[in-house]
């Protein structure tokens, strides 16, 4: 594979980035203009405040410093006039493309603003050549992206190699995978004042919710993961469960995804656990050992004397994996479990679900049958499903006072969104900026959502079977929560979409590898490492800190929305009206100084008249109740 | 007080309504302002009829959702629910028809009760043979108000109330309307009180000829005049007495226009856009013989009004909804946001997109902003004037020409501008209010909620924009929800003749005499089976202060214009030489925009078309299509606008907003929003639990902006206390201010400017010269910014402001921040006391 590098080198210039300063805002070091953020940085940099417009389709700036060798394909000056991209919105535009090991740039040279295209390569999800060569000599080429794009490109044909070059550049570095190279990730090498690798650990999460407790032990029997591969380290079983019984119960459960704590009440001590399905099989397989287990999560809620089983898939579905010596828990077998199928479908249907999504909203959208095209697609259906289900765990834990166990058929698609979804309406921690990466920490990369399978990284096989927007579902299910309750979340949206662009960058290592055993954090910086460095880009400044507060979701379709902001944030009629966004920090500024203010007037009158009557002074200020306590 | 109670529970006596009117009729007065034992404060003349205690009523998403405990009661007028723990009512506080949590029975439209396991309708002749666990009415206005009884309920009030609601709700027959007016308005105290109440001096009533030259003056538009040829309503019976038409036509010669328009609904002036472009609007043409050369000059005149250039007319036939499909997709609305009511049946989760889609609703929505976007592009880009035509110009052209105001106009999105705009282009201008809401449900053909779906398109714009308005969409609920209470003079009539025949009956209170609006002494020889009725805008009738705090928020204020140039911004001799070179007599040319195109069609004037010599003979026929193109590029560039926002604006907060830009709306598939507070609050839902914010009902933008103004405030309070100190006592407080704008210069577009002395003057220190207001607005403090036009000419003659140029109310509302005292270049007379105090 190296061979292929050496031939290809020789026609490209080799730099260093800065010189790309193109994209290179000169200064605020971590500025990440998301892609729907309503208005620009403040920038000094006359180019980034002439190309506002680049902000639309660009999916992230960021700072440049990072020193990289790059390729540019060479006499860029020739091929200024020859590569044409085609806009689905503005029409065909020309200008100079760069493509580095990590994104392609495209700037528009013959329009003014500027126009730019900035596209990490690790969106790619295939690059397919367009047609023939035309009449003209095009050579065109399309490129399809996983955050629900196209995008097309043509260029003169010119010297044989060249056109190839490009081609295979673009083959090359957005699939580093298939062709042996690293992922940049493992190059990226900017230095962040915080590791957000450190910002979740497992011991202390559990400490937090208060575990060990007279019921619950943290076991290490996993350390090695000799237990089962896919799951953490550390764990938290039922006291009397010994360690030995759990590698008997990790027999009879799917890729020994044994049931383990996720959390559990501070009050009622009822518990939300996740594990794979029971290996049943045709015949009706028992197990002893997992039926005591299922007990002892029992027992350790005294408040209730029964067992819920949410099983997420159809039961049809969960039928159907007997065949696969799979299945479900027998109600027989299981004394006092309730078993609830939770009718939530596969990984294979939320792909086509998506696909048809994004057939519906890129790049057109066809107005007077835009909500039957969407209501074709079953996208908000599922959504629904999926929150109705996290819902009825979250009612059954609060209202039931009653522990639950939930899984699918591993454990690491379904059982993600359900747990996690559940304890974000459960517990207001995981509302927090922080206490929503311990979530995903915990519930999805620890536990082994298998992110490289589901999303492909640098992987050219895109029609890999194993693909699902699952994790995509879980961020629009969080969102449609902020939607309905916008002053429980410390987050805003602009926090979920820059987390779901990073889901695809490879800039980070966070959402690389399938399971903890699997993730090189050392090699790599974590995305909180970049998010929790310039918190004030993702703060929602109406956050009121209830902790205590449950949230119950409509989740009826009616009070569900298709997340525009994330799904047909390409398209640029769909910019919002108004900068929402610029004016919530406005105002949050202007209120700080106008406490200041009144606070400095204040004790000025305190001071003055403190001579004469020093106890009236103090009481105006406190008059005025704040709306919210978090600046 | 007793008495009452007494009578009204032996009420299960009587079950005829008739009788039951009767009795509540000979009752009325004895006990002004009565008040139940349980607290409820009635209305003069209101009684109980029916109580039920420890009832729970279900609350919606907006009031918070959970339960809130409390007593029902059924009245001749409402079905109130009192929260257990509420204040005291004040005795002597002004009456309040609804509660906030009350529903008058005139909004009922069907009871239904839940029992163990089963649902009824209840009529008024229905028996139950189970005790209701629930009750639920569901209101015409969308609403739907769900009661649980307690166990601890006594079985015989849940029985007891929900028969007396079933008997005593508006039954749909004629003349209930006029019983529900009398339980309400009725009493000899109501009528007093009503009769003694002061009309809203905020806002412009178009009633008088000062009310429309006060808004010819606000628009700054000159070369046109009130006319009262209507006076009688002898011209045209569904028009306003005060019409608005170029200054050139004299009144002789108008009269001879009238025939020439269907009901002779001929132009007329409704706004003028800052940049110079008039907005008319007319009915279709009719009778097209034309005889005297005079008669087309005129009607040319009319027809182009200032602008001798150019004229578009508007059809607004052909793409947007006639009133019938208006009324089938809004009873096809109803019928998916509430269900199917007696059987609880309701679209499927998974149908419910198509289903809303083929509603046709929000198509219709569309079609009207897309309308409305198209003329605000033109008179925002060209200098010429537009005239909507419509059939009979009394359903869609009020539509389209309210939405095209509330686009352009900040004005029109402030409360008193709105409602001065519903007065001016639906209320006056002849809107059928009274056939189109079928209160007497004896006119289904003409049924046809078009109000409500202009009230659709508003709240699209405000959903688009939310900070661009001063009043919310908890002020359209309310006015929605009005719409179904047959209360309001506004809504009760199809025309102002109608309005005034009524009044002159009643000699009542509501009619001003030539724009004065000093109350008659009411008559107390009028019929008393005959309340007078108030308009919807006394809202402190309607609601509790506590509901109409919200009808507000604090928004940035616009920077007003540029001085006015003889009210014109385009009058620039330079800048357009057309207009100079075309005298009165010429007329110009004339397009007819239709389907987003332009075109002029021979027949477009008819007294330009070839069967009607008498035109050719004495005028040269313009040559028209060469206006076309840049016509055409105007609504390019509107339907591209979206675009090029999206690509090249630097986004607004950076500069001053331009008042000129309109508001234009995205009309993508996914822009265009469900009502949801409005139409989906019958959706009951299972959940009883919400995050105590989750329902924050105001925009979270506004909370914090209203926090914001708090904190001036308390700004302003500290630093005249710390000024009490200090010699200086009126420069203090304003160099504060002046910081403050000064700090929001930095690109905050927040309150940009000029909130300044107006406030803070008559305010924090009514200082000894703000008495003279006049001469006290002279140059701005230098430290102020320049946004503000500087009235150089203290006397502010011939100056005219389009922004909140009828901003009288400034002193007389502390709560509102949005009127610049000094822009005030002549002040209306009815107001100038109240300043000087």
């Amino acid at each position: 594979k190296h061979s292929i590098s050496s031939q290809v080198l020789p026609c490209y210039l080799s730099l260093v980035l800065p010189p790309l300063g193109l994209t290179a805002p000169p200064r605020p070091s971590h500025t990440l203009p998301c892609p729907r953020t309503l208005c620009p940085p403040q920038q000094s940099s006359p180019r980034s405040s002439g190309s506002v417009a680049c902000k639309q389709f660009t999916e992230f700036l960021l700072d440049n410093n990072y020193q990289i060798v790059t390729f540019v394909l060479s006499a860029p000056s020739r091929l200024t006039q020859d590569v044409t991209y085609f806009c689905p919105f503005i029409g065909a535009l020309r200008g100079i493309v760069t493509v580095t090991n990590y994104r392609l740039f495209f700037k528009c040279t013959d329009r003014d603003p500027a126009f730019a295209l900035d596209l990490p390569l690790g969106v790619v999800s295939r690059v397919e050549k367009i047609g023939g060569a035309s009449s003209r000599g095009d050579v065109s080429y399309g490129l399809v992206c996983k955050d629900v794009r196209n995008l097309r490109f043509a260029h003169k044909q010119m010297e044989d190699t060249l056109r190839k070059s490009i081609f295979e550049v673009l083959m090359k570095f957005a699939f580093p995978v298939s062709n042996g190279l690293q992922i940049f990730a493992f190059e990226y090498g900017q230095v962040f004042p915080e590791n957000g690798w450190k910002v979740c650990d497992a011991v202390s999460e559990y400490k937090r919710q208060g575990i060990p407790n007279e019921s619950w032990r943290i076991t290490k029997v996993n350390d090695h993961y000799e237990l089962c591969d896919t799951y953490p380290s550390t764990l938290a079983v039922p006291v009397n469960m010994p360690d030995e019984e759990l590698k008997r119960v990790a027999a009879f459960r799917a890729k020994g995804r044994i049931p383990v704590l996720s959390w559990i009440h501070p009050e009622s001590q009822a518990t939300v656990t996740r594990c794979s399905q029971p290996m049943v099989g045709v015949n009706g397989k028992r197990s002893k050992e997992d039926e005591k287990y299922l007990q002892a999560i029992m027992d350790a809620n005294a408040q209730s004397h029964k067992l819920f089983i949410f099983d997420a898939r159809p039961s049809v579905n969960a039928a159907a994996n007997k065949m696969k010596g799979g299945g479900y828990e027998s109600e027989d077998a299981y004394q006092n479990a309730e078993l609830v199928f939770l009718d939530i479908h596969n990984i294979h249907v939320m792909r086509e679900s998506l696909r048809k999504l994004k057939d519906v909203v890129y790049p057109n959208i066809e107005d007077s049958h835009w909500l039957s095209n969407l209501e074709s697609t079953h996208w908000l259906e599922h959504i629904k499903l999926i929150l109705a289900g996290a819902l009825r765990i979250a009612d059954k834990v609060e209202s039931g006072k009653t522990s639950v166990v939930v899984h699918c058929s591993d454990g690491w698609d379904r059982t993600c969104q359900l747990t996690s979804l559940a304890m974000l309406m459960l517990d207001g921690y995981y509302r927090t900026i922080r206490g929503f990466e311990v979530l995903l920490e915990k519930e999805w990369l620890s536990f082994g959502h298998r992110f490289q399978l589901r999303i492909g990284h640098g992987d050219k096989n895109h029609t890999d079977a194993d693909r699902s927007p699952v994790f995509i579902q879980f961020v629009d299910c969080v969102w449609q929560l902020t939607r309905q309750f916008p002053a429980a979340f410390e987050f805003n949206e602009n926090f979920l979409v820059t987390i779901l662009d990073h889901l695809y960058s490879c800039l980070f290592g966070t959402f690389l590898c399938n399971s903890e055993q699997q993730r090189l954090k050392e090699r790599t910086v974590s995305l909180w490492s970049y998010i929790n460095s310039q918190l004030e880009e993702f703060t929602n400044p109406f956050y009121v800190n209830y902790s205590n507060h449950v949230l119950f979701p409509a989740v009826s379709l009616r009070h569900l929305e298709l997340w525009v902001g994330y799904y047909i944030r390409w398209n640029p009629r769909m910019r919002p009206q108004e900068p929402v966004h610029q004016r919530y920090k406005e105002l949050l500024a202007k209120r700080a100084e106008l406490q200041k203010r009144v606070d400095e007037l204040q004790r000025e009158v305190t001071n003055r008249s403190a001579s004469s009557s020093s106890e009236r002074a103090g009481s105006p200020t406190r008059s005025i109740t704040p709306v919210q306590t978090f600046v | 007080m007793s008495r009452l109670l007494t009578e009204s529970s032996t009420f299960k006596l009587f079950t005829s309504v008739g009788l039951l009117q009767e009795r509540m009729l000979s009752q009325s007065g004895v006990n002004a302002r009565s008040r139940d034992v349980f607290g409820l404060r009635c209305l003069p003349g209101e009684c109980v009829l029916q109580r039920a205690v420890m009832v729970r009523k279900k609350l919606t998403a907006r009031e918070g959702r959970g339960w809130l405990s409390g007593t029902l009661f059924c009245t001749n007028f409402r079905v109130a629910f009192l929260p257990q723990d509420s204040p005291k009512p004040d005795d002597n506080a002004d009456p309040v028809l609804l509660g906030d949590h009350d529903v008058a029975l005139a909004s009922i439209e069907k009871v239904v009760v839940v029992g163990p396991n089963r649902t009824k309708l209840v009529t008024p002749n229905s028996s139950l043979k189970f005790t209701p666990e629930e009750l639920v009415l569901y209101c015409r206005d969308l609403r739907v108000m769900c009661f649980l009884f307690d166990r601890l309920t006594p079985d015989a009030q849940v029985l007891e109330i929900t028969y007396t609601i079933a008997k005593t709700y508006q039954p749909p027959k004629p003349g209930s309307v006029l019983s529900f007016q009398n339980a309400s308005l009725g009493s000899v105290e109501m009528k007093q009180f009503l009769s003694n109440r002061r009309r809203d001096v905020h806002m412009n009533w178009h009633e008088s000829v000062s009310d429309w030259e006060q808004e010819l003056e606000r628009c700054g538009a000159t070369g046109w005049r009130v006319s009262s040829v209507n006076d009688r309503f002898e011209m045209s019976t569904s028009l306003p007495k005060f019409i608005v038409v170029p200054q050139k036509v004299l009144d002789t010669e108008l009269k001879k226009s009238f025939a020439h328009f269907n009901e002779g609904r001929i132009p007329r002036w409704c706004w003028r856009h800052p940049r110079g472009s008039d907005l008319l609007r007319m009915a279709s043409f009719q009778n097209n013989i034309y005889h005297e050369k005079d008669d087309i000059r005129n009607l040319e005149m009319i027809m182009f009004g200032c602008q001798s250039s150019r004229c578009v007319v508007v059809e607004l036939g052909d793409e947007l909804p006639s009133p019938p499909d208006i009324q089938l997709a809004h009873s096809r609305l109803r019928a998916l946001c509430l269900g199917d009511i007696s059987t609880s049946v309701s679209v499927p989760d998974d149908k419910w997109l198509s289903t809303l889609e083929s509603t046709r609703w929000l198509d219709y929505s569309r079609s009207c902003l897309k309308k409305a976007s198209e003329v605000a592009s033109l008179l925002c880009g060209a200098h010429l004037t537009v005239a909507l035509q419509e059939a009979d110009d009394r359903d869609m052209s009020c539509v389209v020409s309210s939405l095209v105001q509330v686009m352009c106009d900040p004005h029109c999105r402030t409360q008193h501008g709105f409602q001065s705009l519903v007065q001016k282009e639906w209320v006056m201008a002849g809107h059928r209010f009274y056939s189109r809401i079928n209160y007497h449900r004896d006119n289904d053909k003409e049924e046809a909620p078009v109000f409500l779906l202009f009230l659709d398109c508003v709240w699209q714009l405000l959903s688009q924009y939310p900070s661009r308005f001063q009043l919310t969409d908890e002020f359209l609920l309310a006015l929605h929800d009005s719409i179904h209470l047959p209360l309001f003079s506004s809504f009760l009539a199809n025309c102002q003749r109608e309005r005034c025949k009524r009044s002159q009956n009643l000699g009542q209170s509501y009619t001003p005499v030539n724009g004065w609006r000093d109350m008659l002494q009411p008559d107390s020889s009028s019929d008393p089976s005959d309340p007078p009725l108030p308009p919807v805008w006394d809202w402190d009738l309607q609601y509790s202060k506590h509901r109409r705090d919200r009808f507000t928020q604090p928004v940035p204020q616009t920077p007003p214009l540029q001085p006015l140039l003889n009210g014109n911004l385009n009058t620039n001799p330079d800048t357009n030489p057309d207009t100079l070179k075309l005298s009165d007599t010429i007329p110009g040319s004339v397009f007819l925009l239709s389907r987003g195109t332009f075109s002029s069609p021979a027949n477009l004037l008819p007294w330009r078309s070839s069967s009607s010599g008498v035109y050719k003979k004495s005028h040269r026929r313009a040559a028209s299509s060469e206006n076309v193109p840049g016509l055409e590029r105007l609504l390019k560039a509107w339907a591209l606008n979206e675009f090029t926002h999206g690509l090249t604006s630097t986004p607004k907060p950076q500069g001053p907003l331009d008042p000129c830009e309109p508001l234009l709306p995205l009309l993508m598939g996914p822009c265009m929003g469900l009502w949801r507070e409005c139409y989906l609050r019958g959706a009951l839902h299972a959940q009883a639990f919400s995050h105590p914010i989750a329902a924050n009902h105001p925009h979270p933008v506004e909370r914090l902006a209203q926090e914001v103004q708090q904190l001036k405030d308390k700004l302003a309070q500290v630093s005249t206390s710390t000024d009490s100190h200090l010699p200086t006592k009126m420069a203090e407080p304003r160099r504060t201010d002046a910081n403050l704008n000064q700090n929001s210069n930095n690109g905050t577009f927040l309150f940009p400017a000029s909130r300044p002395q107006g406030r803070a003057m008559p305010r924090a220190a009514p200082p000894p010269t703000s008495t003279n207001h006049q001469t006290s607005r002279g140059p701005p403090p230098s430290s102020a910014p320049p946004f503000r036009p500087t009235h150089k000419n203290g006397s502010g003659s011939g100056k005219h402001t389009f922004l909140f140029g009828h901003s009288s109310g400034t002193e007389a509302r502390h709560d509102q921040h949005y009127y610049p005292a000094a822009n005030n270049a002549k002040l209306p007379k009815s107001n100038g006391s109240s300043i000087a105090l």
